[in-house]
């Protein structure tokens, strides 16, 4: 990996972390869009687009309702698709282990984003203080702190990882852990995991259960049609 | 008094303004104010409107550093109510002080409900799941442009209309949130991610099929939804999404299936 796709990694990172709810909320920090920008990075853009599904199709169900906390997705396809490409570059599928470190970059992500919370809280102070004191445009200087702060947790949690997966990928990559998976079964896998998680959000009326056959049969020709 | 009456109103540009710095409601989120420092910057522009007196604006802007959560979305709903009621404080309407502090603390519940219900539990699933079963199918990239077109056109426009609605409704918000679109909105939502997930399974069965030996492809298909089911437990207990734990376990079983067999399994 050359060090202008580890530059635009991390600068990527730092956008992710900031799309995910400091900022805009685009929703680019999905898998489904981070996959093919990684992707692009490193110069296999179907192979990203391939990976950042397998990711959203994990991360489905979780969503940022009121205060809850939930696993960095963002974080997590941006690293289980670095793996994967990087392993399939390196000669092997390294499916297990992309799934398994996007899975740990996620957990850790988590309790990164809550650090930039708390510390947020202590911002949130200064700025009710200044502000007690007169001063109105005192919130505009704490948000530009706070996103500055924000794109540098998410730049550094990124090198981290990043860092951390490539090392292990190096030490296990002539192991069974690296696998000889086809492409085959981690889509399959994949399916079966979106199929799960949207049937559990979505299917709840009669309305909905004639809605999931419809897209089974059409699912099912489509695949079968493309085949 | 008189003084009080020439104060003008927030026009268009203030309201345009309050909808950009809306993007940034949520950039100082913390456990004790929640969205409070965004939302009592994005109302800014407007208090600079109404308030030119800068120890006046401090003070009005104090009000609103207290606790404010809601959908980041539907935010701009409760950024126009304000706007509006705020230039009735700034007119010396009575009581209007203590209407707006009420009016978004009611409020904060319900923009969340139906954002949350509209955008988190909704589309984004719902594009998500459909987008991903193409992209897992085609491995194109074009899927994921579709989910961020179709996802902003509907967040990001409602984001932009919401202060305008709220200036417009101020205290009669009720109406605005009660209009039926926000339960049609949600229902074809639901619809397109039933589909998108019927679309999944129909995909997988055949992917299956195709892929390898066909009974024993299907039956490990069934034994990945179980594993889903079990993980549905783990997820409530540790916060760790069901399905990821459902890929990780089938795809260590079956690398080390393929390891032992040399390759030899379908």
């Amino acid at each position: 990996m050359s060090g202008i796709e580890v530059g635009l990694l991390v600068l990527f990172g730092a956008v992710v972390f900031l799309d995910t709810w400091p900022a805009v909320q685009t929703m680019i920090s999905r898998p489904l869009v981070v996959g093919p920008v990684v992707g692009w990075i490193l110069g296999e853009p179907a192979a990203g687009a391939f990976w950042g599904a397998v990711f959203e199709t994990l991360y489905l169900g979780s969503m940022p309702v009121g205060a809850s906390r939930v696993p960095d997705a963002g974080l997590a396809s941006l690293v289980g698709t670095v793996v994967a490409i990087q392993g399939r570059l390196d000669g092997v599928e390294a499916a297990v282990l992309a799934v398994g470190f996007g899975l740990a970059a996620g957990v850790a992500g988590e309790r990164v984003d809550r650090w930039h919370r708390t510390w947020n809280g202590r911002t949130a102070e200064r700025i009710a203080r200044s502000v007690a004191g007169g001063d109105p445009d005192a919130p505009g200087r704490g948000i530009v702190v706070a996103l500055l702060r924000g794109g540098a947790f998410g730049a550094v949690q990124t090198a981290v990882a990043v860092a951390l997966a490539l090392a292990a990928l190096d030490l296990v990559e002539t192991t069974w852990v690296a696998g000889r998976l086809p492409t085959w079964i981690v889509r399959v896998v994949a399916v079966a995991a979106a199929a799960m998680a949207g049937a559990r959000l979505f299917v709840r009326q009669r309305i909905h259960r004639i809605a999931w056959s419809a897209g089974l049969v059409a699912g099912a020709l489509v695949a079968w049609g493309a085949a | 008094m008189r003084e009080r009456l020439r104060i003008p109103r927030p026009g268009r540009r203030e309201r345009g303004r309050i909808a950009l710095r809306a993007t940034l409601l949520q950039s100082v989120w913390n456990f004790e104010t929640l969205q409070g420092v965004g939302f009592a910057w994005s109302l800014l522009p407007g208090l600079r409107a109404l308030y030119p007196d800068r120890a006046e604006r401090a003070r009005r802007l104090e009000s609103y550093l207290e606790v404010f959560n809601s959908n980041p979305y539907l935010a701009t709903l409760g950024l126009g109510v304000a706007l509006r009621i705020e230039a009735e404080v700034a007119r010396g309407a009575a009581g209007a002080e203590r209407r707006v502090s009420r009016l978004l603390r009611a409020l904060r519940g319900s923009l969340g409900a139906i954002g949350d219900e509209l955008f988190w539990a909704g589309w984004r699933p719902a594009l998500g799941v459909s987008a991903a079963v193409v992209a897992l199918g085609t491995r194109s990239v074009w899927p994921a442009v579709v989910f961020l077109v179709g996802f902003n056109v509907l967040a990001q426009g409602v984001r932009v209309a919401g202060v305008r609605a709220g200036y417009a409704s101020g205290a009669g918000i009720a109406r605005v949130l009660q209009d039926p679109f926000w339960r049609r909105a949600t229902r074809v939502a639901r619809l397109v991610g039933a589909a998108g997930a019927g679309a999944a399974a129909g995909a997988g069965v055949v992917w299956a099929l195709l892929g390898g030996d066909g009974a024993g492809v299907a039956v490990f298909f069934l034994l990945v939804v179980l594993l889903g089911l079990v993980g549905l437990r783990v997820e409530t207990r540790y916060r760790l999404p069901a399905p990821s734990l459902a890929l990780l376990a089938a795809l260590i079983l079956l690398s080390a299936l393929f390891s032992a067999s040399k390759g030899a399994l379908p």
